[in-house]
Parts: structure tokens; C-alpha cells; sequence
């Protein structure tokens, strides 16, 4: 029987990729920074639980890294962990790298130290590729970083292509665009947009303070996009790859749609804030996903609709759920 | 008559090679220098100690802190004690194969001491005031995805070292379109001197000639003979680094001589300084070079002496293979023009190795112990 060991466990892909993976006849172990005080209610809404070992493990200190991958012995890694909010990153510089950077470091080192053949899946981002303006980035565009936390994934990308191709390593990243689903934090505008407007909508009187609508992202569905994670490790010659719809949209866009799920006329209940812009943001960022098609025969099932509606339908039920007794 | 008061600059890694040039310079040009250093249970101030003022004198322009670049509190202490107009952030674990048995240090000090600065410079409201400036590398760009490398060429690091001044390079730039820092990377090639670290492979290749000239060392082993790079003169690079701080917007340049030769090539320039001439034969992990022909008396090496062998813990993991910069952008903007050609380089590079090491066969014929530091 296979066993993996998800790092960062606790947030949102976390859960899926541990569904997926279990649906597939893993063992699975995943860490949180403290295991006993960790939010499960991803696991929990999953059920899932019960059917995974969660042990904790700091990602910038060696030693917990160490201690983790050899105690759970595992065939496969994947690294989720770290700081994950591109906005905190302009306020937290140093966690953000710390986490990251050194955190990847340490699961390499750590995988180099115990001398087995683990594959290695990396976690990264599309905002290393900055604005990619009227150009879909693929694998091979330049990285332009524009926050401290694509300045930190850039790095930890860079490492583990050093290091798949300083000791063969079975490394490999994933170039994830924007992926979100039901479990999102509210911190992500994407969440916060839906979960507002469904709570507007059954009698609340909120208003959404949004920062600048006019940026345009890819926005995918997290449950498919953990199963490209699992597919990159089963193949012969580890490879990164940029998973994404290729279809992006307007924030504006995302809003409009996720109001009108409820019926109701975004321009009402919107209220633009300015401290809630970046001090450096990415106009468009766009995606060609063709050789994740091509190479791996994976291409994303639902698009930006898909999410909204996902979302939004998940936000009601679990309205509808904490209003009743 | 109003004093106008003198820049101040600060300098991390101020004992290293470029720090011991660009003080001089700074010092030459009227600023008032500060530089931190490590501590160290030896003296590690070599390279400055001709710099060195008595601290009960009355004035001075040079000032040592001791610091680390993986210590926050420290470096904000001293910002904020120093005021600097400029910073110049030199210090780092500089040796490239090294980085791959110290990748965690390497970033935290090469990575993370950039962000620490630039921190300390917004959170000290130094943000109008201060300019800082980056120490980048070619070897950003690694395994070279075009040759020339310019500013253009996207990055590709090969080892924790480059990966780590990646790191640094973006977050220099992220500070400057986010805040307004007046930040900039030169984006220097290979730059050497006699001040260089002895275990960085022109000045290991320098020493060597000349100790094994003078029979203080028997063979010199190296790694990889056919790397090929873009080697300056460190003396012509720091003025540039002091220049791109002159300008009135921020920018990055590469600096660069633009022509490259091979570590064979280097060996045979060093070599002929000292009348040998070398014939390379073999290939891989045997190629040796031989001694063809001696001139003149400053080598006591004989025909058919095989004074270069390959080892191969001298290999890194992960190479990279070639560098060639191409410096148009620094040549128009800044009109930087290489004054020292490699050939120069190496006879000032060999010249002073072979003091040296006549200094230490002198010492050693007395009975004296001389210093004789290997790696």
C-alpha cells in the first residue's frame, strides 16, 4: 500500500487531494504547524476525518522536517504548506519566505538526507508569472514576481528544479492558477464575495468593501486540480506543468456572477475600499494549459461559472444549515 | 563657508573584495564609510585593516559594526544608527559549490538579509532617503537559456546560491514598485583581483602557479577545466555599483567585459606569467597539464612536471557551463567601459601570489613556519 504525506494539510486542497488519494487506496498522512489545534472542519465536512493520521511539523525548522519524513516513510510528498495569501505576504515578508522557501528546502534536504527514491510534488504559483498581459503563460514564460509571496514561490520553484536536476530527484511543481471551491477561507476575496452576497441575500444588510475589481484571473475548481497533483507523480520523467481553465475573467466578472446567483444587482451592495489595495498587483493573468493536456491528458471540466455556482451553492446549504436548529 | 555634510554610505560584507575596493572608493570620493562584519575568533579584517582608524582619533570617515545579515534586530539597530544615503548590500555566502552543502544558510543569508534590509529601511521611514543597492549575479542566469546574457534573459539558477540571489533579486524589485525604494541589481559577471577569496577558482589557480613555481605546492587540482566565463577586474565593477546609485530613477544592469575564456584558458595566462608553458592533454576526470617549456628564472618547475590534475570533488551537482554578458545597456546608460583586460588581470593577479609566495619560501628557508592554508 502507498503512503503520502500531505504538508499543509489543513487548508484547502489539502482535504480533496486526501479524498482523491484515499479514493485510490493510499495511506495518507498530513501535517498542520500543531496538529491537536488544527481547523479539521475541512476533513470533517469531507468525512474523511478519521481516515487520516495528522501529525504536526513545522516547515522552516529541519529538525520536524526531518523527524516527519522519516517516521512516516512515504512514497510521495506533497508540499501544500506555507503561508498562502498573497495580500498578508506584503505584511508578513519574512514568515512568507520562511515557509516557503525554507520550508521546500527542507523537505528536499530532508528527502536527499533519508536516501529513498519519495516523489516530490511542489506546490507552486501562477503569480510568479506576474502580468502576463495578452500572453497565456505557459511552463517555459519567464517568472516576473510581484508580491513577496510569488518573490518566495519563484525561489521554491527554482530549488526544486535544481535539485530534481542536481540529484535526480523525482521533483516536480505544479504552476496552479487561481483554484478555489466550497472550503475556501472568506479571507480569499473569491469566498468572501459569494459567502456576502448569500448572506445579503437571506436578510443580512452587509455591505462588500472590495479593493480593485479591474484584475483578471483564471479561476479553476480545487476537487479536479488536486487529481493533476497525483497524476504528475505517476509520470516516468518528473515534469512541471501549469494547470489552469485558460479562461480568465474580470473580478468585476466574478462578482456580477456570484450576485446574480442570488438574484441579486451587485452594484448595490458594493462599496470600493481603497486600503484594500495592493501596494503591487497583476492586472491579467492569463493561462495556456495545453501541455498538461497534451502530456498528461488532463484538461479542467469546470470553468469559472462551474466555481461560482459551486461556491454559492455550498454557501447557501451551509446558511440554510446554521439557521436551523 | 557651509560644510556640506558628507554622504554616508554602509556596507555589508565590507571585508570582502568588493567591500575593500568600494571603500577606497567611497573614501576617496568624501563619504563617510560605515561597514559590518562578522565577528570572527580570528582577525577576518585583511582586506581593510589599510582602511583601519583608531576609534579614540577625533575624526572618522570608516566605521566597522559588528552584524549579520541573519540577525533583523541587529541590522535595523545599525540603520537606524548609521542614517545611511546609501547601502550597499555586498554580504552573502558567496561560493557557489558551497552553497550546496550550506543551501539553508545560503538562503537565510543571502535571501532573507536582502529582505531584512529592506525591511529595516521601510520600517525605520528611510524609504525617501535611503538608495540601496542589490549584489546580483550572472550566475542568475545559470544554465543560459540565450547567450549573450543581458538584462532581458530570463533567469535559470543552478545551485542553492543562485536560487537564494534569485530570491534576493525579485524582492529588490518587489520593494521598489511597491514602495517607492530607490533599489537596483547590478547584475555583475565573474569580477576578480588579488584581493579575491582564495578558494574562488582564479585566485586558487593564481596561488598555485606561483607556489608551485617556487616549490612551496606540488600540483594544483581542479573540476571542471572547460567552464567558461566573463571575468572583469573587481576594482572597474565596484565603480559601477557606486554609479547605478547616482542616477535618477532606479534600474538593473548587467556589467559585464562581454568576452569569455575557459578555466584551461585562465591556467595557461597564470602559468606563462611565470615563463611555463603548459600542454593540456587527456580529457574528463584525466586530463592533466604537463610543463613543455620553462623561460626565464622565475619558476622552478622542469619540463614533463604535471602540475594541473582533475578532481572531481571539485564538480558541482548542477554546472553551468558558460557566462558572456552583454553590458550595452550599463555601456549606454552609465557609459561603462572595462578598462582592465583579462591578460591584465591575470599578471596583476599572478605578480602579487608570487610576492606572496616568495614571502613564504623566504620565511620557511629561515626556519620560520609559514602559512600554508588548504582547502
Amino acid at each position: 500500500m502507498r503512503r503520502a504525506l500531505i504538508c499543509g494539510i489543513g487548508g484547502q486542497d489539502g482535504p480533496y487531494l486526501a479524498r482523491f488519494l484515499l479514493g485510490k487506496g493510499y495511506e495518507v498522512v498530513g501535517t498542520s504547524r500543531d496538529a491537536t489545534s488544527m481547523n479539521r472542519r475541512g476533513l470533517q465536512s469531507l468525512d474523511i476525518e478519521k481516515r487520516v493520521e495528522i501529525v504536526s511539523m513545522t516547515p522552516n525548522d529541519f529538525r520536524s522536517v526531518l523527524q516527519t519524513v522519516t517516521r512516516a516513510v512515504p512514497d510521495e510528498i506533497y508540499n501544500l504548506a506555507g503561508q498562502t495569501s498573497v495580500g498578508l505576504s506584503f505584511e508578513q515578508p519574512v514568515e512568507t519566505i520562511e515557509s516557503i522557501a525554507i520550508g521546500t528546502l527542507n523537505l528536499l534536504e530532508a528527502i536527499r538526507f533519508v536516501e529513498r527514491p519519495i516523489g516530490f510534488y511542489n506546490a507552486g504559483s501562477s503569480e510568479c508569472f506576474g502580468d502576463t498581459a495578452n500572453k497565456p503563460a505557459n511552463e517555459s514564460t519567464p517568472f516576473r514576481p510581484r508580491s513577496p509571496y510569488a518573490v518566495a514561490k519563484a525561489c521554491a520553484h527554482n530549488l526544486v528544479v535544481n535539485y530534481r536536476e542536481a540529484y535526480q530527484m523525482r521533483a516536480c511543481t505544479g504552476i496552479l492558477f487561481n483554484h478555489e471551491s466550497a472550503l475556501r477561507s472568506e479571507r480569499f476575496v473569491t469566498q468572501k464575495i459569494v459567502r456576502t452576497a448569500c448572506r445579503i441575500a437571506a436578510g443580512g444588510c452587509e455591505r462588500l468593501r472590495l479593493g480593485n475589481l479591474d484584475i483578471h484571473r483564471d479561476w479553476g475548481w480545487a476537487p479536479e486540480y488536486v487529481e493533476v497533483m497525483w497524476l504528475m507523480l505517476q509520470q516516468p520523467v518528473p515534469e512541471d506543468f501549469v494547470i489552469a481553465t485558460g479562461r480568465s475573467v474580470s473580478l468585476e466578472y466574478f462578482v456580477e456572477r456570484a450576485f446574480a446567483c442570488v438574484n441579486l444587482n451587485w452594484r448595490e451592495h458594493v462599496d470600493h475600499d481603497a486600503s484594500l489595495l495592493r501596494p503591487t498587483d497583476i492586472r491579467y493573468g492569463a493561462a495556456d494549459p495545453s501541455h498538461a493536456a497534451r502530456q498528461l491528458g488532463w484538461k479542467a471540466q469546470r470553468n469559472v461559472d462551474d466555481v461560482i455556482a459551486g461556491m454559492s451553492q455550498a454557501a447557501q446549504h451551509e446558511l440554510a444549515r446554521a439557521r436551523t436548529p | 563657508m557651509i560644510m556640506t555634510q558628507p554622504k554616508v554610505a554602509l556596507i555589508t560584507g565590507v571585508t570582502g573584495q568588493d567591500g575593500a575596493y568600494l571603500s577606497e572608493f567611497l573614501l576617496a570620493k568624501g563619504y563617510e564609510v560605515h561597514g559590518i562584519k562578522r565577528r570572527s575568533s580570528l582577525f577576518n579584517t585583511d582586506r581593510i585593516d589599510h582602511l583601519y582608524q583608531d576609534p579614540h582619533a577625533e575624526s572618522q570617515d570608516f566605521k566597522l559594526h559588528y552584524g549579520d545579515l541573519t540577525d533583523s534586530t541587529n541590522l535595523i539597530r545599525i540603520i537606524q544608527q548609521v542614517q545611511p544615503d546609501e547601502i550597499y548590500n555586498l554580504a552573502a555566502m558567496s561560493h557557489v559549490a558551497v552553497s550546496f552543502e550550506t543551501p539553508e544558510y545560503t538562503a537565510n543569508a543571502d535571501g532573507i538579509g536582502t529582505l531584512r534590509i529592506l525591511e529595516a529601511i521601510r520600517i525605520l521611514g528611510l524609504e525617501k532617503k535611503t538608495r540601496f543597492y542589490q549584489a546580483s549575479t550572472s550566475e542568475l542566469y545559470g544554465l543560459v537559456q540565450e547567450i549573450p546574457q543581458k538584462e532581458t534573459t530570463p533567469f535559470y539558477p543552478r545551485s542553492p546560491y543562485a536560487v537564494a540571489k534569485l530570491y534576493a533579486y525579485w524582492i529588490a524589485v518587489n520593494y521598489r514598485e511597491a514602495y517607492g525604494l530607490y533599489a537596483c541589481n547590478g547584475i555583475l559577471f565573474n569580477h576578480e583581483s588579488p584581493l579575491r577569496g582564495e578558494t574562488f577558482v582564479t585566485r586558487k589557480i593564481t596561488r598555485a602557479v606561483a607556489r608551485i613555481a617556487l616549490g612551496l605546492q606540488d600540483c594544483l587540482y581542479l573540476g571542471n577545466l572547460s567552464a567558461l566565463r566573463d571575468w572583469g577586474h573587481a576594482r572597474d565593477y565596484v565603480e559601477m555599483q557606486w554609479l547605478m546609485l547616482q542616477q535618477d530613477t532606479p534600474d538593473d544592469f548587467v556589467i559585464a567585459t562581454g568576452v569569455q575564456y575557459s578555466v584551461r584558458q585562465f591556467v595557461e595566462f597564470a602559468a606563462r606569467e611565470l615563463g611555463i608553458a603548459l600542454a593540456f592533454s587527456g580529457a574528463g576526470e584525466g586530463e592533466i597539464a604537463t610543463v613543455v617549456k620553462v623561460d626565464g628564472d622565475k619558476a622552478a618547475c622542469k619540463p614533463g612536471d604535471v602540475i594541473v590534475r582533475v578532481d572531481p570533488r571539485y564538480f558541482r551537482p548542477t554546472e553551468v557551463e558558460t557566462l558572456l554578458g552583454d553590458p550595452s545597456k550599463a555601456k549606454e546608460k552609465l557609459g561603462w567601459i572595462p578598462k582592465i583586460t583579462l591578460p591584465e588581470l591575470v599578471k596583476e593577479m599572478v605578480e602579487a601570489d608570487y610576492v606572496s609566495a616568495k614571502r613564504d619560501s623566504l620565511v620557511k628557508a629561515a626556519g620560520y613556519q609559514a602559512y600554508d592554508h588548504h582547502e
